[in-house]
């Protein structure tokens, strides 16, 4: 009987605490929204499901938990802490990239700049809530909208706010269909809602294949700090555009980027321990990270709106709302609410390139927000 | 000169920090160099994005004129091959009488040193651009004419073969 009781006390049913359910219900609706409402499906169903996993009670000192040494969930976890997914989820996003967009205009890359203030804007509101600056300088990277980012730059800063800083990223990127369009809607006028972009030029595969050479040192250069992010990033462009690694390029878009994907997401989802996890501060940076979000996207605009001033031919604000790296969902609604008002106002492939310079300018940022901190 | 005001406040900051108290606010911003860090980051990072389109803007131009460069340097070189004068090398296969004939059978007949040229069997664009080259009138027109008389045989997938008139007639009294 005493074994039965025993056993009895060591099941999650008896060591459950109200926090771990509320993690257990916060997992079901992104479980929920990633399948029913197909938000971000590849991010929320792990993340979702590693919540779940992470947040059933048990008893400590068995080497179960992720925070917990030899346990299978920490070794996987070690992928996170050390920023090794990110780099792996960027080697696939490179071979994924299409810079024919950007390359045809390359003026449209300033609005992936513009779209990075949500970011300092965020490091100074984190740093007036009483965050300490490699805290603050973790939050704030959450306005480049980029979930592997968000995580390397925490990994290397705060760790112990990896789980509330990608929590909060990825939540923030599966919402932009709900974020993003009124922001949109707000600071621009019809007028400049029905601008129509012209054609883009044909881009040589010599222009293609020069490009992530070029750019890998000129912005590794400049920020030696994001090297594991636009390294491999750059790298796995080159091997796409190159034409004779395809089978490289092939496994990197593919296999290597959805086992890195799995892998990050079901670690973050579990290391949302409720005990870890519900706390004021989680409170603090999601409204931070709803403000970062906000900010980026409405920089973008305006930058877009200020770049039009002194352009002979107008760019479509809406496209400074692509510049969050977001990829590729604000280029996508960026899309829809231009044609919302124009059916016949095709802005994706020019939403395209400002949403692929937002991943390199929030890399960037990443890569000069880790050098700050260094030298605190 | 030292700024005793100053020092005095950062120093007070300091045994704040020190002793657990956490600042808030602006003077949270200033402590912690806050400021300075979103400028300066705001800026290096425009400043990145800036050069980088400034670079890439002037990639198609620069490759353009290397590819020109390239162009000449070769029409420079002799090569064997080379030798043969322009105007032998640009000599059509056929020559085209003064007066193009409307009798598809006549046509047929100027058309078959082209045939000879591609092949017995032969994609229809591969026709198409050789008659364009040597300046046939209408080649598509004559194309289709050639297919209604069966003098053009389609093999499948593309592939067309030539049946001069001549056999075409002793198929059709065969």
């Amino acid at each position: 009987m005493d074994l039965l009781f025993q056993f009895l006390s060591n099941t999650g049913y008896y060591l459950a605490d109200y926090r771990n359910v509320i993690m257990i219900v916060v997992g079901s609706v992104f479980l929920y929204l990633g399948t029913a409402k197909k938000y971000e499906p590849l991010l929320l169903v792990p993340i979702g499901f590693g919540i779940l996993v992470g947040n059933i009670p048990f008893f400590k000192g068995f080497g179960l938990g992720i925070y917990e040494n030899n346990s299978v969930l920490h070794y996987l976890y070690f992928g996170v802490t050390t920023g090794l997914y990110p780099s792996i989820v960027f080697l696939g996003l490179g071979a994924m990239t299409d810079f024919s967009s950007l390359l045809a205009r390359p003026s449209l890359m300033l609005l992936g700049a513009a779209a990075q203030m949500g970011i300092f804007f965020t490091l100074l509101g984190a740093l007036a809530l009483g965050f300490l600056p490699k805290e603050a300088a973790s939050i704030a990277i959450i306005g480049g909208a980029d979930g592997p980012t968000s995580i390397f730059l925490t990994a290397k800063l705060a760790p112990h706010l990896i789980g509330p800083i990608a929590i909060a990223a990825y939540s923030y990127m599966a919402l932009i269909p709900v974020i993003q369009p009124p922001i949109m809607r707000l600071l621009t006028s019809r007028k400049e809602r029905l601008i129509r972009m012209p054609e883009l030029r044909d881009v040589s595969k010599k222009e293609r294949i020069i490009f992530p050479a070029v750019a890998v040192i000129l912005c590794c250069f400049l920020a030696p700090a994001s090297i594991p992010l636009l390294g491999t990033f750059f790298f796995g462009n080159f091997l796409k555009e190159c034409g004779v690694a395809d089978r490289l390029a092939q496994t990197a878009r593919t296999s290597i980027i959805d086992t890195a994907t799995i892998l990050l997401g079901l670690t973050v989802g579990a290391s949302t321990q409720g005990d870890v996890f519900l706390t004021p501060k989680s409170v603090a940076i999601f409204a931070l990270g709803a403000v970062a979000f906000s900010i980026a996207t409405a920089s973008g605009v305006i930058f877009a709106k200020i770049m039009n001033l002194f352009l002979k031919e107008k760019i479509n604000p809406l496209l400074g709302a692509a510049g969050v790296s977001a990829v590729p969902g604000s280029a996508r609604e960026v899309h829809l609410v231009g044609q919302s008002e124009d059916p016949e106002n095709f802005l994706l492939m020019h939403a395209m390139a400002c949403n692929s310079s937002g991943v390199i300018g929030s890399a960037i940022c990443a890569g000069i927000l880790w050098s700050f901190m260094i030298v605190l | 000169m030292y700024d005793q005001k100053k020092g005095c406040f950062a120093y007070t900051l300091i045994i704040l920090k020190a002793g657990g108290y956490q600042l808030y606010g602006f003077t949270a911003i200033s402590t912690h160099n806050g400021w300075a860090m979103a400028i300066a980051g705001a800026l290096i990072v425009f400043a990145g994005l800036l050069v980088l389109s400034a670079a890439i803007s002037q990639l198609h131009k620069i490759l353009m004129l290397l590819e020109k460069k390239d162009s000449d340097s070769k029409s420079n070189q002799k090569f064997p091959e080379d030798d043969e004068p322009e105007d032998q090398k640009d000599k059509p296969v056929s020559p085209l009488p003064k007066e193009f004939p409307t009798d598809l059978d006549e046509i047929a007949c100027i058309y078959k040193p082209l045939i000879d040229e591609i092949g017995e069997t032969f994609y229809l664009s591969d026709l198409y651009e050789i008659a364009r080259k040597n300046d046939f009138p209408h080649p598509h027109i004559t194309f289709t004419a050639f297919r209604e008389s069966e003098i053009l045989v389609p093999c499948g997938d593309g592939v067309f073969s030539w049946n001069p008139p001549t056999e075409n007639e002793d198929n059709d009294n065969g």
